[in-house]
């Protein structure tokens, strides 16, 4: 058992990608790459369609944060950004009183 | 969450780099006070105090400079020259071989091309500062204000003047690089976020105290957290392509046979399309300064190119926009260079084989996701540029889209690099 353990944190050690994230799509590859192949032989239009289709499927796909998430994130912007605006301006107020002591 | 930014500032190594960081926004803004030796101060300061209510048309300019244009700073030009610079070097490495050929060369044909983007930087620098200095000698920066800003009209003095706003120009380019090697976040961005969070209150201000002021302010904050949202959103999402590992025996160990994915995010540019569509927008404007103001070519620029909710304008904008959304990430992710990888450490996609189907399949999936993901950008850079223009606020939030979207974006990339290094310490971030 113990080995066991050991051998799956080597294993982990040889990842390339970040993430701990698992197979889900096995499938969608093979139907990208068949709807790749017949692509120059429609017209114009047909292939527009082909491509906003195959766009919408690969959004499909996506995984989107959860909505804690998103709320953390947002939180976390706008205070940051508040932060820096208000470190600038006071900054921006001191450094215009000292500019204008010397050369106004 | 306000823990975190406690526990970051007690973290020793990141410590030094926010402190750092914040160092260098200081000297940076301080620089963008100090007048350039020739220009007559208390003038300058008249002047602008008169033009705070007229339309200027440098204004979406003085805004990407922090306000420093106007005043005719040592830091006049900002960041701007060393972005267009930038953006240059990139594109003409589609042109010229020797560049892609640099590129390709890895870590030593990089330093050459850095060495290449500074030179055309200090170039652009002489050739913006003469065109603002020109303008201000001609009393045309400040159309309706008859005092005289540049006290001295010798030559000497001018040179002078363009020599300063030069030098300037390359000091806040090693501040920027400074910041990328030594502190948080990517420098060329966090100074132009710098600049725009300096004129940003002002113009918030400004909206506030104008005609209907009340429902305008609501309005414009209610579309920069929409914004705010909405860029967290799309940033957060990806398009995880399943990878596996390969089980192999080394000498007596098990390696691999593990799955995975590689991440691709929606918009894999961030906003530097954007800051990229602006400050190209923005080069005709700035040469219009040089010619006559009556003439026809230069009515025909203000018109249609200085004004945000002329078609052409907007049209411009979109197109660039998506050029630089996919020129820039093919120039950030290679799918022949991580198939490449992923052969080498015997992973593979499931159902493509190794080599270069998987490489065309990455390309597929890349071409797909970024036509959505440069859709959204011109959608989200669109939305409050216009409405900016439909509320008339034109005159009080200059380029209004592209620094919301500017700011919105920098901030998020900064706290997401702040926090993947507080993790590395304490494996909680602000962001749980």
């Amino acid at each position: 058992m113990s080995q066991c353990v050991r051998r799956r944190q080597a294993a982990r050690g040889t990842r390339r990608e970040t993430g701990l994230g698992t197979v889900s799509e096995p499938a969608g590859a093979v139907e990208a790459t068949t709807a790749h192949g017949d692509k120059g032989r429609k017209g114009l239009f047909a292939r527009i369609a082909l491509f906003v289709r195959q766009v919408i499927a690969e959004l499909k796909k996506v995984v989107s944060p959860t909505r804690s998430e998103l709320l953390t994130y947002t939180a976390v912007v706008l205070v940051f950004v508040v932060v820096v605006m208000i470190f600038v301006s006071a900054l921006d107020y001191l450094i215009g009183l000292g500019v204008f002591a010397l050369f106004g | 969450m306000l823990s975190a930014f406690a526990r970051a500032f007690r973290t020793p190594d990141l410590r030094r780099k926010l402190l750092f960081t914040i160092a260098i926004m200081a000297i940076f803004r301080v620089g963008s006070f100090i007048p350039t030796p020739g220009v007559d101060y208390p003038n300058v300061r008249q002047c602008i105090a008169q033009a705070e209510d007229g339309t200027s048309l440098l204004g979406l300019v003085n805004v990407f400079s922090g306000g420093a244009l106007l005043q005719l700073s040592i830091f006049a030009l900002g960041i701007m020259p060393y972005i267009t610079a930038s953006i240059i070097v990139q594109l003409l490495r589609v042109v010229i071989p020797r560049f892609e050929a640099l590129h390709k060369e890895g870590q030593s044909g990089q330093a050459k091309l850095t060495q290449y983007t500074r030179y055309l930087t200090i170039a652009l620098a002489i050739l913006q500062s003469t065109t603002v200095i020109t303008t201000a000698r001609q009393g045309l920066l400040f159309p309706g204000c008859g005092l005289d800003v540049i006290a001295d009209d010798s030559v000497w003095t001018l040179v002078l003047m363009i020599i300063t706003m030069t030098a300037g120009t390359g000091l806040v380019m090693w501040l920027g690089e400074l910041i990328t090697e030594r502190g948080v976040g990517n420098g060329m961005s966090l100074l132009i976020f710098t600049s725009i969070a300096a004129t940003f209150p002002t113009g918030l201000w400004s909206v506030a105290g104008g005609n209907d002021g009340v429902r305008n302010i609501i309005i414009v904050l209610l579309v920069i957290l929409v914004v705010i949202g909405a860029v967290v959103y799309v940033e957060q999402s990806q398009r995880r392509i399943p990878v596996q590992y390969a089980k192999r025996m080394v000498g007596r160990r098990m390696y691999g046979g593990t799955s995975t994915y590689i991440p691709v995010k929606i918009n894999m540019a961030g906003v530097i399309p954007v800051i990229f569509a602006s400050s190209i927008l923005a080069i005709p404007t700035l040469v219009a300064q040089f010619g006559d103001q009556s003439a026809g070519w230069v009515l025909w620029i203000s018109s249609n190119l200085a004004a945000q909710d002329a078609p052409l304008y907007v049209a411009l904008y979109a197109l660039m926009i998506l050029f630089f959304c996919f020129f820039y990430t093919s120039i950030t992710f290679n799918p022949d260079e991580v198939a490449d990888n992923m052969k080498k450490y015997g992973g593979f996609i499931p159902g493509i084989r190794a080599g270069r189907p998987t490489a065309e399949y990455l390309d597929y999936v890349i071409t797909r996701i970024t036509s959505a993901g440069s859709l959204y950008l011109v959608v989200i850079a669109l939305i409050p540029t216009l409405m900016v223009v439909w509320l008339g606020l034109a005159n009080q939030l200059p380029f209004g889209g592209a620094s919301v979207l500017i700011i919105v974006g920098v901030g998020l990339e900064t706290v997401k690099q702040i926090d993947s290094q507080l993790q590395q310490r304490h494996y909680e971030g602000f962001l749980r």
